[in-house]
């Protein structure tokens, strides 16, 4: 795991000391593997139970902005179909979330499962950055620039100008309405970007990454300066995609990206002064 | 008399997607009818959708000579009297239903009116072949989808479809072409590599300009992708 610490995350710290100890066995050295590979072979696996597994999903969701205060969940039996666990193991999922204050259940006529009122994803997200350190921080960035920069990269070498348009005018439709449906346009337009790509790894990794980082641009995009400044800078992206021009479109997402991290971590200095 | 079928590549590339084509063209017809029974016995929901659809998608899983990795219906959108989108679809080695998050948690409508397997159907009328894209709403790898746009009268009410990796088409097509020539790559509308028997030519790469100027282009019969010979 090298998810940003959230609430109610097991720090990542965890992994590395693994790491360490398994990377010290010496008959992998003699029969002439590569060490660190195999030592990733055998990391543990994680012992988390699927009810476990169900409460996390839900809890990132609700941390996250994806399910939103108030919102009804979907029936036991649909997240157990959806999830493709045992009733069960929903129930004990959903009971751990209750706990955890994140989801209330209601009774009777209208009743079932809710997102809490209090959860609010800009709350979640600001404790999450305030618990996060600027390494961990800067690390995420790096990744997350990697491979954003290599979609684009190859995207510019593939895509055609067609597809690019049809992504722009998605972005200039949202823009100008509430956050939460412009942050959603967002990501899919960076999704959409990386797929131009042609590489599913790539997009694969691209979707996981914008899943986990989007909460924190959310907090950026608050200020309707950041969201036109975002707003540009994809425009000048795609148009570098669409020009062909590999290099100024890795450099523009390089610019957005350093962008992001030195507001956050301004924004993370204010939250700890507070 | 009896005539030769010349097995050119474009002949080879277009029956071996052209089963497909076949395939669908051939029970949209009966599920259609059906739909439109379902429709005057009340409101068309995605529950009552599935139904129809499953046993004509895991049909198509057994009943051609391809690969298939996908299979099932996409509603048009606003088409269903309980969401605004719907994709009755099956895949992966298990045939498993598709639940998709956006669908069953948040329950908002996904927007696939702009995407290729969609969009060209509902627009030409015609089966089409589309990608080959990454398909991040459903098989999350590099894939072809063949889509054939569905039609109660004069209404359009999604289309069937089925999906195909590339990574399976490259195993079945690449033999087959070889014999043909050392570079011979099958290439979309846009100049997309789909695949190539030349280990230089990059499947995802767009081949255009001077580079394309120097290859004899052949196109497929029946659908937008063409042959390229070097």
């Amino acid at each position: 795991m090298s998810t940003i610490a959230g609430p109610g995350h097991t720090p990542p710290i965890a992994d590395v000391r693994h790491n360490e100890a398994m990377s010290t066995g010496r008959t992998s050295h003699r029969a002439g593997r590569p060490a660190r590979l195999l030592s990733a072979v055998f990391q543990p696996i994680g012992d988390e139970g699927r009810a476990a597994l169900v409460e996390r999903r839900i809890s990132e969701a609700i941390t996250g902005g994806v399910l939103h205060a108030g919102e009804r969940l979907p029936s036991e039996h649909d997240l157990a179909q959806a999830f493709g666990v045992a009733p069960a193991t929903v129930r004990e999922g959903l009971l751990a979330l209750r706990t955890r204050g994140l989801v209330v259940t209601r009774r009777g006529r209208g009743g079932g499962s809710f997102v809490a009122d209090s959860a609010d994803p800009t709350a979640f997200t600001q404790a999450a950055l305030r618990t996060t350190t600027r390494v961990t921080l800067r690390d995420a960035a790096t990744h997350y620039l990697a491979i954003t920069r290599a979609c684009v990269e190859l995207a510019a070498r593939r895509a055609d100008p067609s597809e690019v348009e049809l992504i722009r005018a998605r972005i200039h439709r949202a823009h100008g309405g509430d956050l939460r449906s412009w942050r959603r346009i967002v990501d899919d337009a960076v999704i959409e970007l990386a797929a131009l790509s042609q590489s599913a790894r790539l997009t694969r990794e691209q979707m996981r990454l914008q899943a986990e980082l989007s909460p924190f641009f959310a907090l950026v995009d608050r200020e309707p300066a950041e969201q036109q400044r975002r707003l540009d800078a994809l425009d000048a992206i795609l148009d570098a995609v669409t020009a062909a021009d590999a290099d100024t479109a890795g450099h523009l997402v390089a610019d957005a990206v350093a962008h992001d991290v030195s507001w956050l971590v301004d924004y993370r200095a204010r939250l700890e002064a507070q | 008399m009896t005539t030769t079928h010349v097995e050119t590549p474009a002949v080879i590339v277009a029956d071996y997607f052209g089963q497909a084509i076949d395939e669908l063209e051939g029970w949209k017809a009966r599920f259609a009818t059906e739909l439109a029974a379902a429709r005057a016995r009340g409101p068309v929901t995605t529950d009552v959708l599935d139904a129809l659809v499953a046993p004509y998608a895991l049909r198509t899983f057994d009943a051609l000579a391809l690969p298939v990795y996908g299979s099932g219906f996409i509603a048009a959108l606003d088409s269903l009297s309980d969401a605004r989108s719907h994709l009755a679809w099956w895949q992966g080695a298990d045939r498993g239903k598709l639940v998709l998050a956006a669908q069953s948690v948040n329950k908002e409508a996904i927007d696939y009116s702009e995407l290729e397997w969609y969009r060209v159907p509902h627009q030409t009328g015609e089966a089409h072949v589309a990608g080959p894209y990454v398909d991040y709403l459903c098989s999350d790898e590099y894939t072809i989808t063949i889509a054939s746009p569905v039609f109660l009268d004069d209404e359009f009410v999604g289309v069937a479809g089925l999906d195909l990796l590339i990574d399976q088409v490259e195993r079945d097509l690449t033999p087959k072409l070889a014999p043909h020539g050392a570079d011979i790559s099958i290439v979309n509308g846009v100049g997309r590599v789909l695949l190539s028997t030349s280990p230089h030519r990059e499947t995802g790469d767009t081949v255009r300009g001077a580079e394309l100027d120097a290859l004899t282009r052949t196109e497929c019969p029946g659908m937008a992708l063409a042959v390229l010979a070097g």
